[in-house]
C-alpha cells in the first residue's frame, strides 16, 4: 500500500501541490485579514522589532535566560541568590521573595554587603520590571565582568511574576 | 485488517484534526504571545517572526479542517502540510533542548506558565507525524485510484 500510494505520477503530484497551495493561500488570507481587523491593542505589527528584544539581546551577549518555571525553581534556592535590578522605591513596593535589591547604578558599592554569600560560582538570578526593561541584563553583564560565572536573567521579571500569581514581599528586606 | 484500517484512518483523521484545531486557538487569540514563543526558538530572522505568528495558526486551522472534512485530494494536501509542520516543530524543539533553553514549545498554550518542553514533546510529535502520514497515504490512494485498465 505504501509504495503504491507514494508512487504519485507527475500530473497527480501537480494536482496535489495545487491543493496544498490552495490550503496555504486560504490560511494566509485568513491570517492577514484577521490581523487587519483586530483591535489595535492585539494587532501584531507585520514586522516586529525582535532584534532589540531583551531575550535576543541576552542571547547575543551570551547570558542565559530562564522563564517562569525556571524562575520559580531558582527563587529562594539555598545555593543561589536573586537580585532585583530595579530602583529601591520599586523594590520596596514589592519584590520576589528572597531577592536582594541591587540597582544597576550602585553595583560595586552594594555588592560588598553580599560578599559573605557570593562566590564566583554562586548561581545568580537577576530580574527587573518586565520584558520591556534591560536593567537585569545590564546587571548580569556587569556581574560577569566582576567575575561571577553562573548568571541567569529572568526577562519576564516582576510584572510576569505578579501576573501569574507569584508571592511577593514589600519593604527593604528580602 | 481490511475492516480495521478504515476505522484506524478515521481515528487518525479525528486525532490529528482535533490536536491541530485545539492547538491553533490560543495562538489566534494572543498572537503577540505566540510571536514571543516563535522568537524563543531563535531559528527565524526577526523580520519573519510576526508574519509566521500571524499565519501559522491559520494554517493549522485550515489543514486541521481539511484532514477532518475535505475530499481526498485536499485531505492529502492538508495531512502532508501537517506532517511537514510537525517535522519542523520537532527539529525546532530538539534545537531548544540541545541548547538548554527552558522554554515552553508554544504548541497548545502561549501562557508563561505553560509546561517547559522535554523529550515527551518529541515522542508526541513523532506519533503525530506517523498518524498524519497514514492519513496522507490513505487520502492519496483515494484521490488517485489506479484504473483497472492500467493494470498489466
Amino acid at each position: 500500500m505504501t509504495t503504491e500510494a507514494m508512487a504519485i505520477r507527475r500530473g497527480e503530484g501537480f494536482r496535489l501541490a495545487g491543493a496544498g497551495a490552495a490550503l496555504l493561500a486560504v490560511a494566509a488570507t485568513l491570517g492577514i485579514a484577521v490581523n487587519l481587523v483586530r483591535p489595535a491593542a492585539t494587532r501584531l505589527p507585520w514586522v516586529g522589532d525582535w532584534g532589540r528584544h531583551v531575550e535576543n539581546l541576552a542571547f547575543r551577549a551570551g547570558v542565559p535566560v530562564t522563564f517562569l518555571e525556571g524562575a520559580r525553581a531558582r527563587v529562594g534556592a539555598a545555593d543561589g541568590i536573586t537580585f532585583d535590578a530595579r530602583i529601591p522605591e520599586q523594590y520596596a513596593a514589592g519584590h520576589l521573595p528572597g531577592a536582594f535589591n541591587l540597582p544597576l547604578e550602585d553595583v560595586e558599592r552594594q555588592l560588598g554587603a553580599h560578599a559573605a554569600r557570593l562566590r564566583p560560582e554562586t548561581p545568580i538570578l537577576v530580574y527587573c520590571g518586565g520584558a520591556d526593561c534591560t536593567d537585569a541584563l545590564e546587571l548580569a553583564v556587569k556581574l560577569r565582568e566582576l567575575g561571577f560565572r553562573d548568571l541567569t536573567v529572568y526577562p519576564g521579571g516582576y510584572a510576569e511574576w505578579v501576573q501569574y500569581g507569584g508571592a511577593t514581599r514589600a519593604g527593604d528586606a528580602p | 485488517m481490511s475492516r480495521v484500517r478504515p476505522v484506524f484512518i478515521w481515528l487518525a483523521r479525528l486525532g490529528v484534526a482535533a490536536i491541530f484545531l485545539g492547538a491553533c486557538v490560543a495562538k489566534i487569540r494572543d498572537p503577540a504571545a505566540f510571536a514571543l514563543a516563535v522568537n524563543r526558538y531563535r531559528i527565524l530572522p526577526g523580520e519573519f517572526v510576526n508574519l509566521v505568528a500571524i499565519v501559522l495558526p491559520w494554517i493549522e486551522l485550515v489543514c486541521g479542517l481539511a484532514v477532518l472534512t475535505a475530499p481526498a485530494r485536499l485531505r492529502a494536501a492538508g495531512a502532508a502540510i501537517i506532517a511537514a509542520m510537525l517535522a519542523v516543530f520537532t527539529i525546532a524543539i530538539s534545537l531548544n533542548l540541545v541548547r538548554g533553553i527552558e522554554a515552553s514549545c508554544g504548541c497548545f498554550s502561549t501562557r508563561a506558565d505553560a509546561a517547559v518542553s522535554d523529550g515527551w514533546n518529541l515522542v508526541r510529535n513523532g506519533a503525530l507525524i506517523w498518524l498524519a502520514l497514514a492519513v496522507y497515504l490513505d487520502a492519496v490512494r483515494r484521490a488517485f485510484p489506479r484504473r483497472a485498465a492500467e493494470a498489466p
